[in-house]
């Protein structure tokens, strides 16, 4: 899977949870740019992208995550 | 004010302790005591004497936790206020409470009708942390909380009622701070069980490490377990909810204590939860606002005290000088093993909602025992007694709910979803139950689909973050129950969030 897949999978997993698209997701993106984005929609977020890619995150990484960039960096390495 | 007395000594004694760990950056109490100090200093030279009711805006640093102290030295209450919560509903707050002056240490305070002190912008004073004399029933803290009208609902706690808490809380042997515990205080200074996360580690000398705003709350908790190796930990139980899918990787043999308030804690996550902290004593506390914070625990232990009823931890016995009693529709008392409304009596009780007769009427009411009068507030928790004496949560006797912690009356969000849609629709507002077992808001909405787009953003102006619905369903007729109500059970189906 490119990084481009990669993004557009963890778009749909942003839109399933928040219910609206009125974003667009780069690498740079943080909770801060996107309405809806805080700390419990963050876990479902977390839980959505674990379901869709089939893997599971740990603790570690996701703790010191701070952007999209970082999520796809951690997906990539989870593929 | 012998607290406040404590507050002073314990201040002074642990002058080289760390007093709080805010977003990597530690304070000595030392420094604590000079902010505290220099806004002391300032109240006195600028506020007058009869003015008691102070506001505060709660940011995340060393000023606001000074303010507390410095207008408790001076006798005087704080009316907290967060700065993310809609600018018109903290004016409410203020405009409510009468409050003229507001402590800001925000670069710059939109508060501009009040008289504002920044401070951030102090000059340096002596240190001087002596209190003043006071009398007990004057107010220590004036907190909001979700209204059924529309209006927050004022509850004011006095210095006894603090003074209670801490009495009750020094009289049980089994909990002790000391000045080598690192404390979370992961709660706004809006909700009320942040009282505890702040004054017990003050009044010990201990560290608290808060949560920097912006940061993921439940990884930041983990990050300050893992690198902090934090010794006590007070929460709601939403957050190990959250953690749970990542509990095998969690191991905390530090943590010492470990609370819980603010929302029903589940036997099986209590369980594994206690398998990470092979160290920690473990306490399901139980208190609304209306009773300053605590009323009473159950000391839970994962293989000797797993008392539940339907899943959920018993609340245990109510602590020293609080009385628990069970009551039916006419408030008498029912017996062992039946339903009925918890309601708590002694000294931690609020001297009634803030200028709200009406709903003082229904929540309060006074009973004869022992030739006494006790004056007993009704929690609105629905509660059986066992024969050991220990209490057990068994739902909520009206349409309040727990966000996080929050206390949310659906009819809020319905009243503020109805005053602004120009659609004559009928909108319910629902608790949903997610898959990681923590309840979200939605909204039902009897009406072909339409934009929502006008009503969300008046909800942001009107209401905190976690109360706005994060999901909204359009339902051509509403499920009725044989009586002609909404049948919200039904409504609930069609919320499929997971």
């Amino acid at each position: 899977m490119n990084k481009e897949e990669i993004l557009s999978k963890v778009t749909e997993a942003f839109v399933s949870v928040l219910e609206h698209k009125n974003f667009q997701l780069t690498d740079e993106t943080t909770a801060a740019d996107v309405d809806g984005w805080e700390s419990i929609t963050h876990m479902m977020i977390i839980s959505e992208v674990e379901q869709r890619f089939k893997i599971k995150f740990k603790l570690m990484d996701l703790m010191n995550m701070s952007n999209i960039g970082d999520l796809i960096s951690i997906i990539e390495s989870e593929l | 004010m012998e607290f406040v007395k404590r507050l002073q000594e314990s201040i002074e004694k642990h002058s080289d302790y760390n007093v709080l760990c805010i977003n990597s950056t530690f304070y000595t109490y030392k420094e604590f005591a000079k902010e505290i100090s220099k806004i002391r200093t300032t109240i006195v030279n600028t506020i007058e004497d009869s003015e008691k009711l102070i506001g505060l805006v709660t940011n995340d640093d060393l000023q606001t936790y000074a303010s507390i102290v410095a207008l408790w030295l001076e006798g005087k209450a704080y009316v907290p206020v967060n700065p993310e919560v809609p600018f018109e509903r903290n004016a409410k707050v203020f405009e409510l409470t009468e409050t003229k002056y507001v402590i800001d240490s925000s670069e710059r305070s939109i508060y501009i009708d009040c008289k504002v002190i920044a401070s951030k912008e102090l000059l340096n004073t002596e240190i001087n942390l002596v209190p003043k004399e006071f009398s007990g029933d004057q107010l220590a803290y004036i907190l909001f909380t979700s209204g059924t009208t529309g209006l927050p609902k004022g509850v004011p706690i006095t210095f006894d009622n603090v003074q209670a808490l801490v009495g009750a809380i020094d009289a049980e042997p089994t909990f002790n701070l000391e000045p080598y515990d690192r404390c979370l205080q992961m709660f706004e200074l809006t909700f009320d069980f942040s009282v505890v996360t702040y004054l017990f580690p003050l009044l010990s000398g201990s560290c608290m490490y808060t949560i920097p705003k912006k940061a993921i709350k439940y990884f930041y908790i983990f990050k300050l377990i893992k690198e902090q190796k934090l010794t006590v930990l007070t929460m709601v139980p939403s957050i190990i909810n959250y953690l749970r899918p990542y509990f095998s990787e969690i191991n905390a043999p530090d943590l010492r204590y470990c609370s819980f308030g603010g929302g029903a804690l589940h036997s099986e996550i209590a369980k594994e939860w206690s398998d990470c902290l092979p160290n920690c004593k473990i306490f399901n506390y139980y208190g609304p606002t209306e009773f300053t914070v605590y009323s009473g625990f159950y000391p839970y232990q994962k293989e000797t005290d797993t008392k539940s009823h339907n899943g959920i931890i018993a609340i245990g016995a109510p602590q020293k000088d609080t009385l628990y009693l069970i009551v039916n529709e006419k408030n008498e008392e029912v017996g062992i093993g039946q339903t009925g409304e918890l309601c708590l009596g002694g000294p931690q009780i609020t001297p009634g909602y803030w200028k709200n007769e009406e709903r003082n009427i229904q929540s309060f009411f006074t009973r004869e025992e022992n030739d006494k009068t006790v004056r007993y507030y009704k929690t609105g928790d629905l509660c059986l007694k066992d024969e050991e004496g220990d209490f057990l949560y068994v739902s909520r006797a009206d349409f309040q709910v727990k966000i996080r912690g929050y206390r949310v009356e659906l009819a809020e969000i319905e009243f503020h979803a109805k005053s602004k849609s120009d659609k004559k629709v009928n909108m319910v507002a629902l608790d949903i139950t997610n898959n990681l077992g923590n309840a979200e808001l939605g909204l039902a909405i009897e009406s072909e689909p339409f934009d929502t787009k006008e009503i969300f953003d008046y909800f942001k102006t009107k209401m905190p973050d976690y109360m706005i619905p994060g999901h909204v369903r359009f339902i051509k007729e509403f499920p009725h129950s044989i009586n002609g109500k909404v049948n919200r059970k039904k409504l609930k189906e069609y919320f499929d969030i997971n």
